[in-house]
């Protein structure tokens, strides 16, 4: 404020404006004058100075009225306004700063006291104009970081039509993201994830999460090692303080399970057709990216449920949001708003009106996320089989281009794991990634990816474990039998099971040969076989399927044995 | 003060902590046990005049224990409110804290 700026007195008494006139310009301030109130304006806007003496009692315009119009006009421009009065009555003075001012001085006024109040006002000038930079770069960069955020990790998410969300953040940028992919058979993995605190720190954590929620979906890895994942990575990447709690929910490709698991957030909520709480599913897990390498596989649980039914997401941000007089929405305002919900009336939209009328104006303390999930067909990929036959062809190559190398369209190679393998490492995803090379399969990747699972999974539950499959013909069954295998698998020991895929060129296409054999001691299959064929129930429902996919398939005695053959091209 | 420090005879170095447990003391509460050496002091963590407790607060605790003795002990979370506790719960913040 020193240098040439432009200084502004505010006086109708012509010797008070000599006497400060030349005080000011003694301290090298250029000075311009004002004979009233209304002139002052007129002149401020034409000068734009950087500082205003004002008096108080003058013709057409008084000082107070002035002042508030100056301060209007400056916006974020910080020009002090310095009353200069005779009135020692503290109403009078008091009024000087209601009115905008920013001190006021006595007249009249002695050199070295305006020498120290403009020092003191120019430091208050430098920290005014140091804020709103600082301010403005932290915008710039929020802004920044939030197109990235919408970019890298929320444009990738699918059926996001189909989920009713409600997103509140109580920043410009949120801690809470909703993460949303398809695996290679077609099931749904949702995720909402909740970082400490929020705001930009708060979301650094998204990138890496999103990243690995995608690949590792993509990938077709199981709801635990997703998590596993996840967490490892944040915790590697992030410091100890920052780390994400998280809601994982994964809906089969049939809409008859769910895997779900809940790391340090409120309780996930299956919602029947009423609306009725069918499900809770209460957190069972540490929040991700605290410890370095966790086991997740016992912390996820596997349920049954009805198409139509619908799986409710929330972060502890809805149930922390707090009214005016300060009291919280809390549990029990959530559950009311649950029940008030008619049946097939959105929740998510119902809660969103109740937490509107409940908070009024209070201010918001934390994001706020809510995600319906309806478990109805649309939400599935519509993967068709005529995009996959034109990728098909216009992938095929030459007879010429395949006699020039003679390994092309071979492939061979084989898998065995064995004791406490069997219960950390899934093998589908691994050999999904081998197969990947070859073009003709990655348009397959689904389909084989069913047929390897149903075969791995059999051989493993029956085969190795030794786990009756007649367990899961009723819900309480269905879960009773994973709570058993995830027993059998921790206390895994020895048993194995041997995969060898192997591709070879066929009359038309090629042709995929998996063959699986496991340590069991193999079962009668053929009046198993013939059971599935009219069997309507859990068991057997699997090897159905994998029969009607494949160009053959066939156990060998004593039953531990599998060879399947898919054809790449029918 | 929100945040104070008292040292007991038993070898751990009780942090009070009242009011609102979030962002806003965040220098206050790591300025409560970083004068000790890292790796060689118990703490407990009182809550009894927390009203409040949200994800940065966790933040902080998991810091403090990184900075305790964890093999002696490591933290220690007392007297929470039972809003407290539920957060501490729904956290799974058993396994890492002795709550008592």
């Amino acid at each position: 404020m020193s240098g040439n700026r432009i200084v502004l007195i505010v006086d109708d008494d012509m010797p008070q404006r000599l006497v400060l006139r030349s005080q000011l310009e003694g301290l090298g301030y250029p000075v311009v004058e004002a004979t009233n109130g209304l002139e002052a304006v007129r002149v401020f806007e034409e000068t734009e100075p950087h500082m205003v003496f004002m008096d108080i009692v003058m013709p057409e315009m008084d000082g107070y009225q002035a002042a508030s119009i100056i301060k209007q006009r400056c916006g974020q421009r910080f020009v002090p306004i310095i009353f200069l009065t005779a009135l020692t009555d503290e109403h009078q003075l008091a009024r000087c700063i209601e009115a905008g001012g920013d001190d006021f001085l006595m007249k009249p006024v002695g050199r070295i006291v305006l020498e120290s109040k403009i020092r003191s006002l120019e430091r208050i000038g430098a920290l005014h104009a140091q804020i709103h930079a600082l301010y403005g770069q932290v915008q710039q960069e929020q802004k920044l970081a939030e197109e990235v955020f919408s970019n890298a990790v929320l444009a990738n998410n699918v059926a996001l039509d189909r989920i009713d969300t409600l997103h509140r953040p109580a920043a410009l940028f949120s801690g809470d993201v909703l993460l949303t992919a398809y695996s290679p058979a077609g099931d749904l993995n949702v995720m909402l994830g909740d970082f400490t605190g929020h705001g930009l720190a708060a979301a650094l954590g998204a990138l890496p999460a999103s990243e690995a929620f995608r690949a590792m979906t993509a990938k077709g890895f199981s709801a635990d090692q997703i998590i596993r994942g996840i967490g490892g990575k944040l915790y590697a990447l992030l410091p100890t303080s920052l780390f994400m709690a998280a809601q994982f929910v994964s809906i089969s490709h049939d809409l008859r399970h769910i895997t779900v698991c809940n790391c340090g957030m409120p309780d996930i909520l299956v919602l029947g057709k009423e609306g009725e709480i069918k499900q809770r599913i209460q957190s069972a897990a540490l929040p991700l990216g605290i410890a370095a390498d966790a086991n997740y596989g016992h912390l996820v649980t596997h349920l049954d449920i009805t198409p139509g039914d619908r799986v409710l997401m929330v972060s502890d941000g809805v149930t922390d949001v707090r009214n005016p007089q300060g009291d919280y929405f809390g549990e029990t305002g959530f559950i009311e708003a649950l029940e008030q919900a008619t049946a097939g009336e959105s929740v998510v939209e119902r809660l969103a009106e109740v937490l509107r009328e409940f908070a009024g104006d209070a201010p918001q303390d934390d994001d706020i996320s809510l995600a319906e999930i309806p478990c109805v067909p649309e939400i599935l990929p519509a993967w068709s089989m005529e995009v996959e036959d034109s990728v098909f062809e216009n992938r095929s190559r030459s007879a010429e281009e395949q006699a020039e190398d003679p390994g092309e369209g071979r492939l061979e190679f084989s898998l065995f794991l064995h004791g406490r393998r069997l219960a950390q490492a899934d093998p589908v995803p691994l050999i999904i990634n081998n197969l990947q090379e070859m073009d003709e399969i990655a348009v397959h990747r689904r389909t084989l990816f069913t047929i390897l699972t149903e075969l791995y999974v059999n051989a493993l539950d029956h085969g190795v474990l030794g786990l009756d499959s007649s367990l899961k013909g009723s819900a309480e069954g269905f879960a009773h039998y994973y709570a058993e295998r995830e027993r059998l698998l921790s206390e895994l020991k020895d048993g194995y099971v041997r995969i060898r895929v192997r591709v070879s060129p066929a009359a038309e296409g090629k042709d995929v040969e998996i063959f699986i054999e496991d340590s069991g001691s193999g079962f009668r299959f053929r009046p198993f076989l013939e059971d599935a064929e009219h069997s309507t129930g859990y068991a057997g429902r699997g090897i159905r399927l994998v029969r009607e996919l494949c160009k053959s398939f066939s156990y060998e005695e004593p039953g531990n044995r599998v060879r399947a053959v898919f054809g790449l091209q029918s | 003060m929100p945040v104070s420090v008292e040292e007991t005879d038993n070898d751990s170095v009780v942090i009070h902590v009242s009011g609102r447990f979030d962002y806003s003391i965040h220098s206050q509460f790591l300025s409560a046990y970083e004068s000790f050496p890292k790796g060689e002091e118990c703490f407990i963590v009182d809550l009894k005049d927390a009203e409040y407790m949200d994800s940065s607060a966790m933040g902080m605790l998991l810091q403090l224990r990184e900075h305790s003795d964890k093999a002696a002990g490591g933290v220690t979370i007392r007297n929470s409110s039972e809003a407290i506790k539920d957060v501490l719960r729904i956290a799974n913040f058993h396994r890492l804290f002795t709550i008592v």
